[in-house]
């Protein structure tokens, strides 16, 4: 006879694990970059960098603490710039090559985050992002980090503090 | 009322139990088609018939396992409510024996009988045991299981010397674990480098010298002729050039063979693997096939390949399950590609490292740091790739390579420093950026569909 495995423990469970395919129910937001305003002043990848710091004060996030990764990196060449972070795919290869199950789909916001408890860095998800966007975390060791939409803020650290709106919130 | 009970058991016995999707397996490939169908469709009765007592648990692992890295709740790929939340009929310790793909029926090692709708044939792959003098008579260890692993934890409670047979991933991962372990090791090799397959002959040298230093012992270019058991896992191992090894512990791990016997009684199509077309279906109606076990397309290289890969089997296994549900997608395809890292070197490859003749252009750079990189191209196509060291944003460059990109103007580009979309045709990077849409959805679109 089948048997269902599992804990035996009703209500609310954690949800680490949606099914990838499974779509709708949540409004993604989405970044998108605008090159035409982008001047390269990379004061998103600073505001990244604070907003993921222990004490998301400037100050400490970059004189004091240990440094958090980067999750947005603008690319500039010659008088063209703009800012790049996680697509948030809709068939995100990350997910479906993570040799873990530590990427994932967030089943309230949709958006494509990663478990670092999980996590065992094994790079999969670096070799397969076409966008480049998880890189290795050197603050956690052998994890990777990428971004997460910022879930604590109403609008993401980097366009909130983009003096140019080169960097837009869409909502799916 | 025992002779309704009765009554209702012996008629369950002439109504055999039917499931809509029954998936032999539980690994990448046969969890990934579980939750492609369940996106699908919720309703369907779903079974995984699986031969290992355990729960979908992440082979890879094993050896970060045995190195301590994780605890055994970090092997699982799925929390523990997964087959129940999903109502999924979940098998444990359950073989399937037989597959009537004609009368549409399996029967169990238990001797329970199925019918099925549709069948997914997710068997992956046994270890390869060379025909080697003494080696049946010797006890040896291979490192594909979770059991293998617990094995490997039990047997070096205390230091031994440990013999690896083959230096491609799985040996250089029980290499790495039994180190890891306090273990004395040494691999021999019949190629003339470790990693063979995955790596160029440059990166492959990368690794062996970080190994080297660590202390293992990396014999390349040699092949173990004859082993002799001298009790327990002890023995002696000769080798091809007249050298004696003397090992407490051997493993073996000089390759992985498909398990076909199952499809192949069946009838289905097998050439070294399942036969199977875009949509994962084998040669027989309502039969599927992924993972390890299935010869799928291999968008490098342009045919269809086995490329035993925990992302690639995982990446066929969905597109099985979204056919197997009805909605007809075909698989992109897959390609060869691995992540690794030794001693806190990592490199990462993709599609065609190795080329085999000089009409592909190798463009290779290093960095101050010892980094390397290198991209194969042929034509205008980015067809390989390999960076050690320095790994990030390696992605890029295998999309491209999946994309089938013409990278004839970024070419001088690819191993840069701060190579990225920035160097895309303006059209492109907006494309792929600003539509959001990952690699794999565009290049379905290129294929005229999506």
């Amino acid at each position: 006879m089948p048997e269902n495995t599992g804990s035996r423990i009703g209500g609310q469970k954690r949800r680490w694990f949606e099914l990838e395919v499974d779509k709708g129910g949540w409004e993604l937001k989405r970044i998108i970059p605008r090159e035409e305003y982008c001047i390269g002043c990379r004061l998103c990848e600073i505001h990244c960098i604070v907003q993921h710091s222990k004490s998301r004060d400037i100050i400490k996030a970059f004189k004091r603490e240990k440094r958090p990764l980067k999750r947005v990196e603008v690319e500039e060449r010659g008088h063209v710039s703009f800012a790049l972070q996680c697509r948030h795919c809709d068939e995100a290869p990350c997910i479906t090559a993570c040799l873990s199950g530590a990427m994932h789909r967030d089943a309230m916001s949709g958006a494509v985050v990663h478990d670092p408890e999980r996590c065992v860095g094994c790079w999969t998800c670096i070799l397969v992002c076409p966008y480049g966007a998880v890189r290795p975390d050197g603050a956690e060791k052998k994890v990777v980090g990428k971004c997460d939409l910022c879930p604590d803020l109403e609008v993401p650290a980097c366009v909130a503090n983009c003096p140019n709106e080169a960097l837009v919130l869409v909502e799916e | 009322m025992a002779w309704k009970a009765e009554e209702r058991q012996g008629k369950r016995k002439i109504v055999m139990q039917t499931y809509d999707y029954a998936i032999v397996g539980n690994s990448a490939a046969a969890i990934n088609a579980c939750d492609a169908i369940r996106s699908l469709d919720r309703e369907g009765r779903l079974a995984v018939f699986a031969e290992e007592k355990r729960r979908c648990y992440s082979r890879p692992l094993i050896s970060y396992l045995v190195m301590g890295e994780i605890g055994e709740k970090g092997m699982y790929y799925r929390p523990s409510g997964y087959y129940r939340r999903w109502g999924i009929d979940f098998y444990p310790g359950t073989a399937v024996r037989k597959v009537d793909a004609e009368r549409r029926l399996l029967e169990t090692s238990r001797g329970e009988r199925f019918k099925w709708r549709r069948l997914l044939l997710a068997t992956g792959f046994r270890p390869f045991i060379p025909p080697v003098e003494g080696l049946e008579e010797a006890r040896y260890l291979t490192f594909v299981s979770w059991d293998d692993a617990r094995a490997m934890i039990r047997l070096t409670s205390r230091p031994l010397r440990a013999l690896v047979m083959g230096a491609g991933l799985i040996g250089m991962k029980a290499a790495e674990s039994l180190h890891a372990r306090g273990c004395h090791v040494a691999v021999v090799e019949k190629m003339d480098r470790v990693l063979p397959l995955a790596l160029d002959e440059t990166a492959s040298e990368m690794v062996a010298a970080r190994c080297r230093e660590a202390g293992m012992e990396i014999l390349t270019g040699r092949s173990v002729s004859r082993v002799t058991a001298g009790g327990g896992y002890r023995g002696r191992a000769l080798l091809d050039d007249g050298a004696e090894v003397d090992f407490d512990l051997l493993v073996v791990a000089v390759g992985v063979r498909p398990r076909t016997e199952l499809a192949e009684e069946a009838g289905l199509e097998c050439r070294g693997g399942i036969v199977v077309d875009e949509y994962q279906r084998t040669s027989q109606p309502g039969v599927f096939a992924a993972g390890d076990v299935a010869l799928a397309f291999d968008l490098v290289r342009g045919e269809a390949a086995v490329n035993a890969l925990w992302p690639v089997a995982a990446m066929q296994g969905k597109y099985a399950g979204l056919n197997m549900a009805g909605r007809e997608v075909p698989y992109p395809g897959g390609n060869s590609m691995n992540a690794v890292e030794f001693f806190g070197l990592p490199v990462l490859s993709a599609g065609v490292v190795n080329p085999p003749d000089d009409s592909y252009e190798v463009i290779v750079r290093r960095g101050e740091n010892g980094d390397y990189r290198k991209a194969v191209v042929r034509g205008d196509l980015l067809v390989g790739m390999l960076m050690a060291g320095k790994i990030e944003r390696a992605g890029i460059l295998t999309s491209l390579i999946q994309e089938r990109a013409n990278v004839r103007r970024i070419k001088n580009f690819l191993l840069e420093e701060g190579f990225g979309h920035i160097h895309f045709p303006r059209s492109l990077r907006e494309e792929r950026i600003v539509e959001a849409v990952a690699g794999l959805a565009r290049a379905d679109r290129e294929r005229g569909r999506g």
